[in-house]
């Protein structure tokens, strides 16, 4: 019934590769519908240092999302509080996955390292 | 016969040109890449068993080894879906969505959902684009070995369906016609559907038609025509649900986008279905 199956070196060591990748994805996506849990999106927000450049000033911000689901259309606002003036500044992500993170930039006229900033997540949305 | 190695190398290559002609779109296409991480691991997983089991079925009644055993298909469909993995991986590297600080779900999710598309590719790449004197031999053992294999014509068909109707599956605009769209123009899209099949299947004389569809009477070309179209909706919905249309719970909806993504489908049904044998 069983025929032996005749195959070169080439062959099998696409077969061995293919059949290593194959138990790889499957295995981890087992393993994460296993430990992933439904808590909705949580997202984190924090300012990095402000940078100088020509004209204005640019503060790097990491955006990590810690829940189990992906946010879609995350809007974020930046206030900058210096000497009594307020400058505000947003910028939107469209997709930031479970777990995952992303870095953007926020641009001020003032400078931020004279003042404070505020962070805040103003929505998102269920993809 | 064990082929010498820069036959199986010639193999290969034609497969992954395949597989990249069949999933180009799906390659560049932006919603793709967010279904990816969007959709559940149990999701994902359904999608590889399902896909897998398509390849085991297209790789034993076309495949390019017509003298297989099962263990022979299995380790065909292995190698197309790894293939397909690492393909889609180097395209996705290449064309800047999968970075390597990006988190392992974002990446697996990408991966996995371009990679099955590609991997159908390739297993049709593989048994179809070879040399001429090759193919029209296999064809014609194919058609002495199994004149109208029922089961066999409806995997095919569906191979067929998923490659055609996952270019337009992901895109917005199905969800957006569905939802804009009158009834009666949908019954219009259902009609042109089962017109367009029946044309492919029995009348345009479109290559292959005449041996691989059975011919006799009226009632065989209603009953060929209503199957291929059935198979084409199943498999709309499948993607459909995949990646995800189906969780909002508007009935009317989920069937609009079945019949519209269903035209699609059931091009790859007929048409689709008789080239890639």
């Amino acid at each position: 019934m069983n025929k032996k199956i005749h195959k070169n070196w080439l062959e099998w060591t696409v077969f061995g590769v293919s059949a290593v990748l194959i138990a790889t994805v499957i295995g981890f996506l087992v393993f994460e519908s296993a430990t992933i849990g439904d808590a909705l999106p949580d997202i984190q927000l924090h300012t990095g240092t402000p940078e100088a450049r020509t004209g204005y000033f640019a503060v790097p911000l990491e955006v990590t999302n810690k829940g189990d689901q992906t946010a879609e259309g995350v809007h974020i606002e930046v206030v900058l509080r210096s000497g009594g003036k307020e400058e505000r500044a947003d910028l939107e992500i469209a997709f930031l996955p479970r777990r995952g993170a992303r870095e953007a930039w926020v641009t001020f006229k003032a400078d931020p390292r004279q003042g404070t900033l505020e962070t805040r997540v103003l929505g998102y949305e269920k993809p | 016969m064990t082929s010498s190695v820069s036959n199986s190398l010639r193999e290969y290559a034609r497969g992954l040109a395949g597989g990249l002609m069949f999933s180009l779109p799906l390659l560049y296409t932006m919603e793709v890449w967010w279904a990816g991480f969007v959709a559940e691991p149990m999701r994902l997983l359904v999608y590889i068993v399902t896909v897998f089991l398509l390849l085991l079925g297209y790789n034993h009644y076309a495949g390019l080894h017509h003298d297989h055993c099962w263990s022979e298909v299995v380790i065909d469909s292995v190698e197309e879906m790894g293939l397909g993995l690492l393909l889609a991986a180097v395209m996705l590297f290449l064309l800047g969505q999968i970075e390597l600080d990006h988190n392992a779900y974002e990446i697996v999710g990408k991966v996995t959902i371009e990679a099955m598309t590609v991997a159908i590719g390739i297993s049709v790449g593989t048994s179809q684009l070879g040399s001429s004197e090759e193919g029209s031999k296999a064809a014609a053992e194919a058609s002495a070995k199994s004149e109208v294999n029922f089961t066999g014509q409806a995997v095919i068909a569906m191979c067929g369906a998923v490659l055609f109707a996952a270019n337009v599956a992901p895109t917005e605009e199905i969800i957006m016609i569905a939802t804009e769209s009158h009834i009666a123009k949908l019954v219009g899209i259902a009609l042109l559907s089962l017109a367009l099949t029946a044309m492919i299947l029995y009348y345009i004389e479109f290559t292959g038609s005449r041996r691989l569809t059975r011919r006799d009477g009226v009632l065989s070309v209603i009953v060929g025509t209503v199957i291929s179209y059935a198979v084409a909706l199943v498999v709309s919905a499948a993607m459909l649900w995949f990646l995800g249309r189906f969780d909002e719970p508007a009935l009317l909806t989920c069937v609009s986008q079945i019949v519209i993504l269903g035209l699609a489908a059931t091009l790859g049904a007929s048409a689709g279905r008789l080239l890639l044998q």
